[in-house]
């Protein structure tokens, strides 16, 4: 048996065989945007039964059976157990969906098999979106839909060869029309809060998501969207160094992550904040983008009391006691909020009150090197009496030395299973940015004995104002430490300050270094590059704006500017429902006028006896043009010669050699004013 | 009570429906539904909405839209691709019962380019029609026509008019199907099936004395031959003279006259009336293909002896008609 059937050319191939091929690339390409997130094996076995499916197609060679189909099904929803322990969740699910598609290729017998594989393709293309809403994304899916279309069209061509361009010609023009429908639908369809709680595993869109390993940050660097918006009252600008917004704090190490301490049992005591507030408070008006996490990221310190909580409306929020603010679901559309924040503050317990234990756990068997650096510096005489404050201030002074802050620094920890990760950053590499010096800061300290824990959030704001706003991007996310120091409680200290002050004091974001392609064009012409680069944030921008972002309070806001005083999601219903129904009214009344619609050669040849029977010519149905042309130069002589010159010319187009296919424009006009030339004496030798 | 509601409604729709040979499809003769697809694909839409609100992605919501909208438009495409067409039904030619008889249907578009278009001859002229696949399916080119090729096999002998011929299409996207029911007003005339195996064509009693021994006589010397003339049977053609000369030639009518042959009623023995008809017709066939001049005698009509094309579908229609 060969393994390679012979390629016939594209020209010569059967035109199942074709249709096959067009629909695998289509499918290959729609599922293409998966494998990064699949488990190794589904990639493996959707390139492999794509390929064994494309040489069955050429070589027309018979589909398997339904009991092998059947094994391989079961051995995939074996891998699919053994990859993720459950069939159920999304990422189960997609791994089955992904699977179920591919093996679906080698049952297409019906015409039945076939929609299955199409609609489970649309399907697919939803999922995409769960894990990326770029423009690139939507584009590589809007290309998949318009394949899957144009492989529906193809099975609905039953006769001859049809060419692939009309059928994804006829697609296009399908979903062109379908367009205006889409574009109503997207901006009136009532945008709803979830139906039922959706596990919020993988869709924060933020490194904020209460946990953190090594290299999570890293991916926010490359997100320039911005995360909200501050004003602040009465035009104050803080220093961009005090502005530390909170979000999750973590204090439970597993030697590889850190996660949030939650009470062990659920009616541990809780404490509260235990916050304590000085100075004037700061006043601010914050714009929320939809983060799609269930936090707010506030100023430190924003207390709980009722002048300064943060005002919402819709969403309710609380304040847990590590000082972060929660809210009782993801925040999914854009929020507007005021609250009052102290950067005067001081918050946890100043005696040790138990709560602290937890602060000074260490994962056994970690980054032993670490560990002993601590030791050794425990044992020098000169520390051995100091106070935790001095110990900061030392482990600090190291960090200050040798360290580079870099936000390209390479992966940690890829050996043994990252057992020594911080090992290699603390004593050996020595480069890397927040994170890295924020984990590293925090398990030093928590071997000298000291109870830290690290804080993630964002950090300053763009240096700009935007019409009076403060914009705080992706980009600008951060992570720093906590530790406690007896009397003072919760003290804050950035490491990563302590190594680039530029990047806390002038607010400088994370900027990731550019890929080849843009360093090459930076490189030869920074200019373009700029402006290259100016043009994809704008449009990035609108996108984010237009599409992503568009929610029910732009919803409102456009009824409002519809005239509606205080709209609701029920005017958005009665609108959505008149302007389909008025469209689909439309399209009736289209349909009816069209009633009549014949050939156009005929409804002109009624329009010309008409004409003609007005003139006094009679007309009999079965006569041509040119037997019309000569009884009117038998009735008019050469009055009527311009009339039956017009006559012969419908005979050449209709009848000649050179025949149109559709009656050319002008000629009607052409034969009006024949007509009307020979009234006109007509008329006058009628009054004579 | 529901018998005279099936009749009002038979009653109503052949009156919506005509029998005519020509067949324009305007908006009041097509009608369209959701096919199981349709239905299935709006289960589908109905999931992704509800996964894009769940999961807030804007863009599933953007992927839903384009499906509905393409999915609404496709209704309307896949009633424009049937409306404007003309059907128009050939004459349809005689055939024998139980035989498959070829019907011919002239598919016209004044304007665009139709795909997909299946047609079925329905045993059942109901709206509800269970939708069989379609047995031929054909493109019709912008302003041209095609032919579609059917088969109408008639059940027995007689005039038969034609059933219920559906026209449907589920182009662009299968989510719909639109079709019409056209009742042709043309009717197929049925010969009897002939009998196999075929009884012994009869002898001729009647055929005495001395012009039998003249034929006997004369058979293998001399035939007269003349010019073809157009109704002539092959049989009669002198083939050998034809290649010579490269001219068509027949025999003399006049010689073979003597061998004409009565197909009789009586003669045939067998009983049923059917049955006589179906060996009347297998004798006719015999005959024609001997080159025989054969006539036909029924009670109450009788054909005159003669032979060709033109006799044998006489001879036929006789049959057919007979009652």
């Amino acid at each position: 048996m060969r393994w390679l059937p012979r390629w016939p050319g594209w020209a010569h191939l059967p035109r199942d065989a074709r249709d096959v091929l067009f629909l695998l690339a289509v499918i290959a390409w729609t599922l293409a945007p998966h494998f990064d997130h699949l488990p190794l094996w589904a990639p493996v076995l959707t390139v492999v039964v794509v390929l064994w499916r494309a040489r069955l197609a050429v070589a027309n060679a018979a589909l398997p059976g339904r009991w092998p189909l059947g094994g391989v099904l079961l051995l995939a929803m074996g891998l699919t157990w053994w990859s993720h322990r459950t069939l159920l969740g999304k990422d189960a699910g997609i791994t089955m969906l992904v699977v179920l598609m591919v093996l679906k290729t080698l049952e297409l017998r019906a015409r039945r098999d076939a929609m299955v594989v199409f609609f489970l393709g649309f399907f697919i293309v939803l999922t995409n979106f769960l894990y990326s809403q770029t423009i690139a994304v939507a584009a590589a899916m809007l290309v998949s839909v318009w394949g899957l279309l144009t492989a529906l069209v193809l099975a609905h061509m039953p006769v001859g060869r049809p060419p692939l361009a009309r059928a994804g010609a006829v697609a296009g023009r399908a979903a062109l029309l379908g367009a205006p429908i889409m574009i109503a639908l997207f901006v009136l369809f009532p945008r709803m809060a979830p139906l039922w709680a959706v596990p919020q595993d993988t869709q924060a869109k933020t490194g904020l998501s209460g946990s953190l390993r090594m290299g999570g940050i890293a991916e926010l660097a490359l997100d320039e969207s911005i995360a909200f918006r501050v004003r602040f009252e009465g035009g104050a600008r803080p220093p961009a160094q005090a502005l530390y917004w909170r979000g999750p704090v973590l204090a439970r190490f597993d030697g590889i992550e850190w996660n949030r301490l939650e009470p062990a049992y659920a009616s541990a005591p809780r404490r509260g904040a235990q916050l304590q507030v000085g100075g004037t408070p700061l006043a601010y008006e914050m714009t929320l983008e939809p983060n799609r996490l269930p936090l707010l990221p506030l100023l430190e310190a924003t207390p709980a009391g009722d002048a300064d909580a943060p005002r919402t409306d819709g969403l309710r929020a609380f304040l847990r006691s590590d000082l972060q603010w929660q809210t009782e679901r993801a925040v999914t559309e854009r929020l507007r909020l005021t609250a009052r924040a102290y950067l005067e503050h001081r918050h946890g317990p100043q005696r040790d009150d138990g709560s602290l234990a937890d602060h000074t756990d260490l994962p056994p068997g970690y980054n032993p090197r670490t560990l002993a650096w601590a030791e050794a510096l425990r044992r020098e005489p000169r520390y051995a009496q100091a106070t935790p404050q001095q110990l900061v201030d030392t482990v600090l002074a190291y960090i200050r030395r040798g360290f580079t802050y870099t936000l390209t620094p390479g992966t940690y920890g890829d050996e043994a299973e990252g057992l020594f990760a911080i090992d290699e950053f603390w004593l050996d590499r020595k480069q890397g940015f927040c994170e890295h010096f924020s984990t590293a800061f925090v398990v030093v300290m928590r071997a000298l004995d000291v109870p830290a824990r690290i804080v993630t959030g964002f950090q300053g704001a763009d240096p700009e104002l935007q019409d009076g706003w403060h914009v705080v991007r992706n980009s600008h996310a951060h992570a720093w430490a906590e530790v406690w120091l007896e009397n003072r409680g919760w003290v804050r200290v950035d490491p990563t300050a302590a190594v680039a002050p530029e990047r806390v004091v002038a607010s400088r974001s994370l900027r990731a270094q550019p890929g080849v392609v843009a360093g090459a064009i930076a490189a030869v012409n920074p200019a373009l590059m700029v402006q290259l680069r100016r043009a994809f944030e704008q449009l990035d921008n609108r996108w984010s704006q237009w599409v992503l972002n568009y929610s029910r309070s732009q919803q409102f806001d456009l009824l409002k500017n519809v005239g509606v005083r205080a709209p609701t999601w029920e005017d958005l219903a009665y609108l959505l429902i008149g302007l389909l129904s008025s469209a689909s009214l439309v399209g009736a009344a289209w349909a009816w006028w069209d009633r009549h619609r014949r050939d156009p050669w005929q409804r002109l040849r009624a329009r010309i006896d008409r004409r003609l029977a007005r003139l006094g010519v009679s007309v009999l149905v079965h006569e041509a043009p040119r037997s019309l042309a000569l009884r009117v130069r038998a009735q008019f002589g050469d009055a009527g010669e311009a009339l039956a010159r017009q006559l012969e010319a419908f005979d050449a187009m209709r009848y000649g050699r050179a025949a149109s296919v559709l009656p050319e424009r002008g000629w009607w006009a052409g034969f009006v004013a024949a007509g009307k030339a020979l009234k006109e004496p007509l008329a006058t030798a009628a009054l004579r | 009570m529901t018998a005279s509601i099936r009749q009002r409604w038979q009653r109503w729709w052949q009156s919506r429906h005509p029998r005519n040979d020509t067949w324009t499809l305007t908006q009041r003769n097509i009608y369209i539904v959701p096919t199981r697809a349709g239905f299935f694909f709006a289960a589908v839409l109905l999931v992704m909405l509800v996964a894009a609100i769940n999961y807030q992605l804007n863009l599933g919501y953007v992927l839903t839209f384009l499906l509905a909208g393409a999915g609404f438009v496709s209704m309307h495409l896949t009633h424009n691709t049937l409306r404007g067409l003309t059907l128009h039904l050939r004459p349809p030619a005689s055939g024998f019962a139980g035989q498959a008889v070829p019907i011919e249907v002239v598919l016209s578009s004044p304007t665009r380019l139709q795909h997909g278009i299946g047609l079925t001859l329905d045993a059942h002229d109901d709206l509800l029609a269970s939708p069989a696949v379609p047995s031929v399916f054909v493109d019709v080119p912008a302003g041209g026509q095609v032919v579609a090729h059917l088969a109408f096999v008639p059940p027995h002998r007689g005039l038969h008019e034609l059933p219920g011929l559906r026209a449907e299409t589920r182009y662009p996207f299968g989510l719909f199907r639109a079709w019409t029911v056209w009742r042709p007003a043309s009717r197929v005339l049925a010969w009897p099936a002939p009998e196999k195996p075929m009884a012994a064509l009869p002898s001729q009693p009647e055929m005495a004395g001395e012009s039998r021994q003249r034929r006997a006589s004369d058979s293998g010397e001399f035939e007269g031959v003349r010019a073809y003339r157009r109704g002539d049977a092959l049989q009669r053609v002198v083939w050998k003279k034809a290649a010579r000369t490269g001219e068509l030639v027949s025999r003399d009518v006049s010689s073979s006259r003597q061998q004409e042959l009565w197909l009789d009623w009586q003669a045939a023995h067998v009983a049923g009336t059917e049955a006589r008809l179906a060996r009347l017709a297998a004798w006719v066939l015999a005959a024609e293909a001997a080159g025989v001049a054969h006539g036909l005698r029924l009670p109450g009509v009788e054909i005159a002896p003669g032979s060709g094309l033109a006799q044998r579908r006489r001879s036929l229609d006789a049959l057919a008609m007979w009652s």
